[in-house]
């Protein structure tokens, strides 16, 4: 038996009927077709699902559908602005070269995202310290850490 | 030349004729950040089914009987496979020793015995549970060494009726799955020339690729049998034939498209479930999409080979090697897969990237009931390079020469030879040693050394995969825009960035006008796969090539229109042009070039071919001594230097800074070359200080990322780099690749700095905290100390 959810899903409220131990993930992927958001390893491990619930980072294999009833969720497709502008941490990884394969990118963009809503502009270490649950493989972190400082400093 | 450490701005696109060299950012970025690049779990087929494979819990056993009647009348399940039910096959890359799903014995735990499709995943999973298998327990074999005893339980009883490449050397009724034996000069000679003799013995256990996107793929089989399959894979080509060979089908009717890959390290070299899923949607006839869990991509995907190295060398008084000796046993696991082709790399590597006159390289790759050992970023060359540059700073250390002097003095040179009777070309590896004395401050650091802290190096040497071809098409459209057609696997290394911009330079056009294709068996054509760092060598030539046909082709479409002979004619930014008359040009988009349009008449598509080929003459070793004239296409030559703090309370080391000095040949790209530094060099980090996959009677205790601990945002020390530019005359600019041999010397960097900053010498990876506290209680328990 299914049940009925209501989220509001990059600005627009979306009613679901989801299966009681769906994931957030599953639901955004695979009912929503937000397919920004990525898989890794379902253990709340490496980040690469982070999106953000309520302006939280959350990992969002790691949170029940039905958890995030009633809730806003933001994930990399409403990021960018209503021109189709890039968000300024965006543009920030673009002009860091701060993405190799890209899975990891999403997840990290959004986590910075709620760093720097909550701390506009945190140290280094504050931001090494927040981003530590996204792994990437690929860049070996320099390049985001710069993005992220870029966006925080206002360059 | 020497680029120096420089910070490198990315440029979206560059003025015509300027764009190699430039820091032209990664062509796909704008998408990437938006989330909005397709990977294969992306992919959704109408009627699309969920796959699942049911893997064994036993490390060795005899299939007895295999119950699926429940399992398929499980509403929702469509298909149910075991090894029973498909072609008695089995699959390889050089020792087809694998079947499909397993049919009468199984090899590892997580070997493949069933699979199943099912509306969803859920149902797929409840099905493999309802799935009754009856198994015999057989003896099993962890240790290679064990593995090696006559006593030992055969893994693979039919090895003589297996088929295999002449690469793959096995020695009948054993466990060995390939006996190499490298040969220069006469060891016993050596050894009585020398001064000094010294023996060390290393173990570098088994670690994983862990890219971020797990092994993925989507299976689809049309009414006529015709086969696709989306994957992402780094070798289409090699799954394609594969699978064709494996069903009996012509190549052209299996097809393999590649979508981007959330990283590969080589670790997605080869098949991994492509076939399983194919075999479910023939029987399904629905799409099949097979995930491998975080858990099975580490187990069911393969980890790297742990090697146990004993190395003997004999130097005279005054620090030249004479000789050396190594002894090699690597774990290949359940079933070889690239194991003789690893060993082979790390055979030609030798004893390191020195001039020794006499040597001797035994190796042995063995079965055991672990998971099966695969690709891995350095492929063959990380694990010696460890052992050997650990060594080299024992050496140094007993005969009281600094390390850096003592491998400056031994060094492989260019016109030299390598140790497998290579004529060594674009090398730089004196330069690079060199680059750690002025801009590692290595003098200066030793000898300002303050307690607890410390600095180390490495250098090292590494052959690519050889022999190899790989083939291009450059097409334009009406608009002047182009459009790549290759075979290389996006995965974030940045070559399909460096094509487009050798095709945008070779025509005149900005690298925004250039599109690369993904992989495509049915319309890219042919390329080894995207391994070894060569992408940028041999589809750079491919692509130049093309481009240069697609240049003359324009010409001769102008030239008709024109009324002009074609000498007279040449392009620049993006316009044909007369030569000597600056008034006269034509943009391509004004020509007639799409096939269907035609000014006065004239008219034709332009599309370019271009290809490049190693060839195979020299390629092969003897197999008596392994001296091979052209065992690969080119080397990778580059020196680490690596400075820790190591808190004597905990023996927990920090690497505060790392210095990566690497001959590139030519920079096609300096902001992508910065990019492979710093992700390998972390990537590396892992492998020496926390990595190792940890195995017990078979079960792998930490197959997930909550217990595989990779580097995090936490640990980046200060990373610079030098890029030397001796250049090859056989690529396109002269480049060399690079993006493995990054990962080379940083542990063995960060293990000499540890010795340096308090004596603990750690000879078996990774240097943990523990294992570095021990060895202080041991040193202050014998006395010693630095």
């Amino acid at each position: 038996m299914k049940l009925p959810i209501t989220l509001k899903v990059n600005g627009m409220q979306q009613d679901v009927l989801i299966e009681p131990w769906w994931t957030l993930v599953r639901v955004l992927r695979e009912e929503l077709n937000l397919t920004g958001v990525k898989v890794g390893c379902e253990t709340g491990d490496c980040g690469v699902c982070t999106v953000l619930v309520d302006g939280e980072a959350v990992k969002s294999c790691l949170m029940l559908a039905v958890k995030a009833d009633g809730k806003e969720v933001l994930t990399i497709e409403g990021l960018a602005d209503d021109n189709g502008d890039l968000h300024p941490i965006q543009q920030a990884f673009v002009a860091h070269y701060a993405v190799q394969c890209g899975f990891c990118t999403s997840g990290m963009i959004l986590t910075a995202k709620a760093l720097l809503d909550e701390n506009p502009i945190p140290s280094e270490e504050e931001i090494k310290l927040a981003m530590s649950g996204n792994l990437c493989r690929c860049t070996g972190y320099v390049r985001i850490v710069e993005a992220i400082r870029s966006v925080a400093n206002g360059k | 030349m020497v680029i120096d450490t420089v910070v490198n701005k990315p440029i979206m696109d560059t003025e015509a004729n300027t764009v190699v060299g430039k820091p032209v950012n990664d062509i796909e970025i704008i998408r990437k950040v938006q989330g909005a690049v397709t990977y294969t779990d992306d992919i959704e087929l109408p009627g699309m089914l969920y796959g699942k494979i049911l893997r064994t819990r036993y490390p060795h056993a005899k299939i007895l009987n295999i119950d699926v009647s429940k399992a398929k009348q499980l509403p929702g399940v469509k298909a149910v496979i075991t090894g029973r039910d498909i072609p008695n096959r089995r699959l390889g890359i050089l020792i087809w020793d694998k079947p499909a799903l397993a049919v009468d014995k199984v090899r590892f735990i997580g070997d493949e015995v069933a699979a199943v499709a099912a509306v969803d995943l859920e149902t797929a999973e409840e099905a493999c549970g309802l799935i009754q298998i009856g198994y015999e327990e057989l003896p099993a074999v962890f240790d290679p060494e064990e593995a090696m005893k006559p006593e030992a339980p055969l893994i693979h009883e039919d090895m003589e009726n297996y088929e295999k490449l002449s690469y793959a050397r096995p020695v009948l009724n054993t466990n060995i799955s390939s006996k190499f034996q490298l040969r220069q000069g006469d060891i016993d000679d050596g050894f009585k020339q020398s001064d000094y003799v010294f023996e060390d013995e290393l173990v570098i256990p088994s670690v994983h690729t862990a890219p971020m996107e797990p092994h993925i793929c989507v299976a689809r089989v049309d009414v006529s049998g015709s086969i696709t399959v989306w994957s992402s894979t780094q070798s289409p080509y090699e799954i394609r034939d594969a699978i064709a060979t494996y069903l009996g089908l012509p190549f052209h009717k299996v097809r393999i498209v590649v979508p981007f890959l959330g990283g590969g390290f080589g670790g997605k070299f080869f098949i991994k479930g492509e076939l399983i899923a194919t075999l479910l949607a023939q029987v399904a006839k629905q799409p099949v999409k097979l995930v491998f869990s975080r858990e099975e991509t580490t187990v069911g995907g393969g980890v790297r080979h742990s090697l146990n190295m004993k190395i003997k060398s004999g130097v005279t008084k005054d620090g030249k090697i004479v000789v050396r000796h190594c002894i090699e046993i690597w774990n290949t696991g359940a079933y070889a897969d690239a194991g003789p082709r690893v060993m082979l790399r790390a055979m030609q590597a030798g004893g390191g990237a020195y001039r020794i006159p006499n040597i001797q390289v035994d190796a042995l790759d063995v079965y055991t009931n672990n998971p099966t050992a695969v690709a891995y970023r350095g492929f063959g060359a990380n694990q010696p390079t460890w052992a050997v540059e650990t060594h080299m700073d024992i050496i140094a250390g007993k005969l009281g020469i600094d390390p850096l002097k003592f491998r400056m003095k031994n060094a492989l040179e260019e016109g030299g030879i390598t140790p497998t009777g290579q004529v060594i070309h674009a090398c730089g590896l004196t330069d690079c040693l060199s680059v750690l004395e002025e801009k590692g401050r290595w003098s200066e650091l030793k000898q300002t050394k303050k307690i607890g802290k410390g600095v180390g190096i490495s250098c090292f040497h590494k052959a690519t995969n050889t022999p190899t071809s790989g083939a291009a098409f450059v097409k334009m459209n009406q608009d002047g825009s182009v459009e790549v057609v290759v075979s290389i696997t996006d995965m974030g290394q940045g070559t399909t960035t460096v094509l487009a911009q050798i095709v945008a330079q070779e025509l005149t056009i900005s690298v925004e006008k250039v599109n690369v294709a993904v992989p495509d068996t049915q319309t890219t054509p042919y390329y080894t796969g995207t391994t070894g760092s060569r992408g940028a060598f041999v589809l750079g030539n491919a692509v130049k090539k093309a481009a240069e046909a697609a240049r003359k082709q324009l010409l001769e479409v102008a030239s008709e229109l024109f009324e002009i002979d074609v000498d007279k004619l040449d392009v620049k930014d993006g316009k044909v042009l007369v030569k000597g008359e600056p008034d006269k040009t034509m943009p391509f988009s004004a020509l007639p070039i799409s096939g269907g349009k035609f000014v006065n008449g004239i008219g034709r598509p332009v599309v370019g071919a271009g290809y490049f080929s190693s060839g195979s003459k020299g390629t092969v070793p003897n197999f008596v001594d392994m001296q091979t004239p052209r065992s690969s296409l080119f080397w990778m030559y580059g020196a680490h230097l690596a400075e820790v703090e190591v808190d004597i309370e905990t023996g927990k080391v920090k690497v505060t800074r790392i210095l990566a000095v690497h001959n590139v040949g030519k920079a096609l790209n300096p902001l992508l070359l910065d990019g492979q530094v710093e992700g390998g060099i972390m990537m590396a980090m892992g492998e020496g200080l926390y990595e190792a996959i940890i195995t017990d009677k078979g079960v792998t205790r930490n197959d997930s990322f909550r217990d595989y601990k990779l580097t995090t945002f936490t640990e980046v020390p200060k990373i610079e780099r030098v890029f030397i530019e001796v250049p090859h005359r056989d690529s396109v600019f002269g480049a060399i690749g690079m993006g493995e041999a990054v990962v080379l010397g940083v542990s063995a960097a960060i293990g000499n700095a540890v010795y340096n900053a308090v004596g603990a010498r750690i000879m078996e990876l990774p240097i943990t905290a523990e294992k570095v506290l021990k060895a202080l209680e041991e040193n202050a328990r014998v006395g010693t100390s630095t």
